[in-house]
């Protein structure tokens, strides 16, 4: 049983990081509203006005498409590599475990500096960078942890007879593999995709080692314009980005279902 | 690895499967299967039974195929197992947590194996359909897997593996997880479908009652080894070994040694019989069961009685149908266990009470000491 007193505790840290985590959403949708010419919160008068202008910016739009391309690549990249590795962690019993664990770990303790100059280094070798498929590329391998997580937790939560009662059926491996396996862990599949898209879509740092004046993402075009002077602009194509998270997940709920997500570890 | 019955592999074979002298040792110590030899006349219905970690699994999936005996044969309708992989097998398997595909509805749960094993496409809804009619699922083939209660993903797992009419039908324990009233319905429709079907099963539980209740025959498993095989009143009346006493049943075991009449047991002499040949003066171990136990006010009715001891009662407990008493035994230093029926036609007897116990000399059966 909770006690009264432990209720108001959890609550209150509930509201309060519900709070904190939506309050720079809020700040941000409010100064893009504005009406005048400021960044400022509250806005100053309410009008659309700055969504007219990054509808119509030509540079805004094609670093847009540009971020687009790059998501798309990567995520086309990370869903078949995703998702074997993802299979291989949790139905295989493979040698070096734990190693394979640690290498998943590493988005979180080698700074995304580090690896986009390595990145920087090879692709420069292989003298490709200048063109977009390079950046998706590097999105999808400092990313792939994500995937092979979302995969291999959606695979873990499976019975470990599924594929014995495959054969059982009639089933060999390859048509094992095809009807049952990857159909089983498709939910993980989707979730993780929809997750390296987004995070595609949003990179930065690796994006910023790896494009030029030429080939510019968004997220790097609307660094560049705070260095000058922020704009309500910038306020507004945020606004976007947060749309299109909220559209993510949005199907990711009509495709898999919300709990599927939350329930994997 | 004798190919004595192996010779006779002939379509009209009467034996489903054969093992001969089967081990599986997954080098982690103790064997899991040791030396299992056993045969099934097509249309039975096994049961192994056996704690947890007996074996039981291990063996079960030898014969589906998915673990190769480390020595060994398994005969399935009179060929050699180990040629053929276990998607070639005529073998449908309920699997302990069911393993159903969660992708897939009901219907196409069941279809699949019939699919994999090509069958005629325009023949698959009727077969589909025959079977979910005939595990009363009749109104559930479009529904998701998780849209379905235990039981019905029970009936679902069953139908999926009884569809494509397999030689022999393996279930492990299945009906575990299921409350005990949902349990016992489907022990008696696994039995209603069996015998429908005539399909050769062998069943895996731990359940001494679900052993007796469906099987034609039952083999018992400790450690890896069998200890008995036999049909389920055969087993509960002549257990082969104190174990199989032990595990079926409530029995009371008496420690002594072995006398021309029975078992002497802290000097006093027992009446009973020997189920081996054991030279007087052997230690031995008489095992009785709680029902075959007679007990009475001191002095009052035991006639009949080939043996008759005073007793203080211990303990006794409610069981509806029936009370179990615990009574202590001081001449031979050992509490036995007494069922005693219709307790409500008079008072039951006050723990410290002292009564009169008894039996008769064919109910105590009398084993060789475990010399392990
Ligand atoms: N794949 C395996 N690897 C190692 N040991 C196993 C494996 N499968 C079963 N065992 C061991 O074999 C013994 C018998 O197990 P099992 O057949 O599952 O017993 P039961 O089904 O009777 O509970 C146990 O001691 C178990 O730990
Ligand atoms: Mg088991």
């Amino acid at each position: 049983m909770i006690s009264r007193s432990q209720k108001i505790v959890v609550w209150s840290l509930v509201w309060f990081s519900i709070i904190t985590l939506s309050l720079p959403t809020l700040v941000v949708l409010g100064a893009s509203l504005t009406a005048g010419n400021m960044v400022a919160f509250p806005p100053q008068g309410l009008s659309l006005q700055w969504y007219e202008k990054i509808a119509l910016a030509r540079d805004l739009q094609q670093a847009f498409l540009r971020s687009l391309i790059v998501a798309t690549i990567a995520t086309i990249v990370a869903i078949p590599v995703g998702t074997l590795a993802g299979l291989a962690l949790s139905r295989f019993q493979l040698r070096f475990t734990t190693a394979i664990q640690v290498w998943l770990m590493l988005p979180f303790t080698i700074p995304l500096i580090g690896s986009g100059i390595g990145l920087m280094l090879v692709f420069g070798e292989w003298h490709v960078l200048g063109s977009l498929w390079p950046v998706g590329v590097a999105c999808a391998v400092i990313n792939l942890p994500f995937i092979i997580w979302s995969v291999s937790s959606s695979a873990v939560a499976l019975d470990p007879d599924l594929e014995l009662a495959a054969q059982n059926c009639g089933a060999g491996r390859v048509q094992t593999f095809l009807h049952v396996t990857l159909p089983a862990v498709m939910p993980g599949v989707i979730t993780g995709s929809l997750l390296m898209f987004i995070l595609a879509m949003n990179e930065f740092l690796v994006s910023l080692l790896l494009t030029d004046a030429r080939i510019v993402t968004l997220p790097v075009l609307i660094y560049n314009s705070i260095r000058s002077i922020i704009t309500p602009d910038l306020a507004a194509v945020s606004v976007v980005f947060i749309v299109i998270a909220l559209a993510a997940i949005w199907l990711l709920d009509k495709l898999v279902g919300l709990e599927i997500f939350l329930k994997s570890k | 690895m004798s190919g004595g019955s192996s010779a006779e592999s002939t379509a009209g074979n009467p034996v489903a499967v054969v093992a001969q002298g089967v081990d599986m040792d997954f080098g982690t110590g103790a064997m899991a299967v040791k030396n299992a030899a056993f045969s099934l006349e097509r249309g039975r219905f096994l049961t192994i039974l056996g704690p947890s970690g007996s074996g039981k699994t291990t063996l079960l999936r030898m014969i589906a195929g998915f673990q190769t005996p480390t020595r060994g044969t398994i005969l399935i309708g009179g060929r050699p197992a180990d040629a053929v992989a276990p998607h070639r097998r005529s073998v449908g398997m309920v699997f302990q947590k069911l393993a159903l595909f969660p992708h897939m509805t009901v219907e196409e749960n069941v279809a699949f194996p019939l699919k994999m094993r090509r069958f005629n496409p325009r023949e698959i809804p009727e077969r589909v359909a025959h079977y979910l009619d005939l595990v009363r699922l009749a109104g559930f083939s479009k529904r998701r897997i998780n849209a379905l209660s235990g039981g019905q993903q029970q009936r679902v797992a069953i139908a999926r593996a009884l569809v494509f009419e397999p030689e022999l039908l393996l279930l492990d324990e299945p009906l575990a997880a299921l409350d005990r009233k949902l349990r016992e319905e489907m022990q008696l429709e696994f039995r209603r479908i069996q015998k429908e079907l005539g399909v050769t099963t062998i069943n895996v539980t731990h359940d001494q009652r679900e052993a007796l209740v469906v099987s034609d025959e039952i083999i018992v498993m400790d450690q890896g080894e069998i200890q008995q095989q036999a049909s389920p009143v055969g087993m509960y009346r002549r257990p082969a070994n104190p174990f199989v006493a032990h595990f079926i049943g409530v029995s009371s075991f008496l420690t002594g040694r072995r006398t021309g009449t029975g078992l002497t047991v802290n000097g006093t002499e027992c009446a009973g019989q020997a189920v081996d040949d054991i030279a007087p003066g052997l230690a031995a171990q008489g095992a009785i069961r709680a029902e075959q136990v007679r007990i009475a006010a001191p002095g009052g009715d035991l006639s009949g009685c080939d043996t008759v001891l005073e007793g203080q009662v211990s303990d006794s407990i409610f069981e509806g149908e029936r009370l179990l008493y615990f009574v202590r035994l001081p001449a031979l230093e050992t509490t036995v266990q007494i069922y005693h029926h219709d307790p409500a036609e008079q008072a039951p007897y006050a723990r410290g009470a002292t009564v009169s116990v008894g039996w008769n000399a064919r109910d105590l059966l009398i084993f060789p000491a475990k010399d392990r």
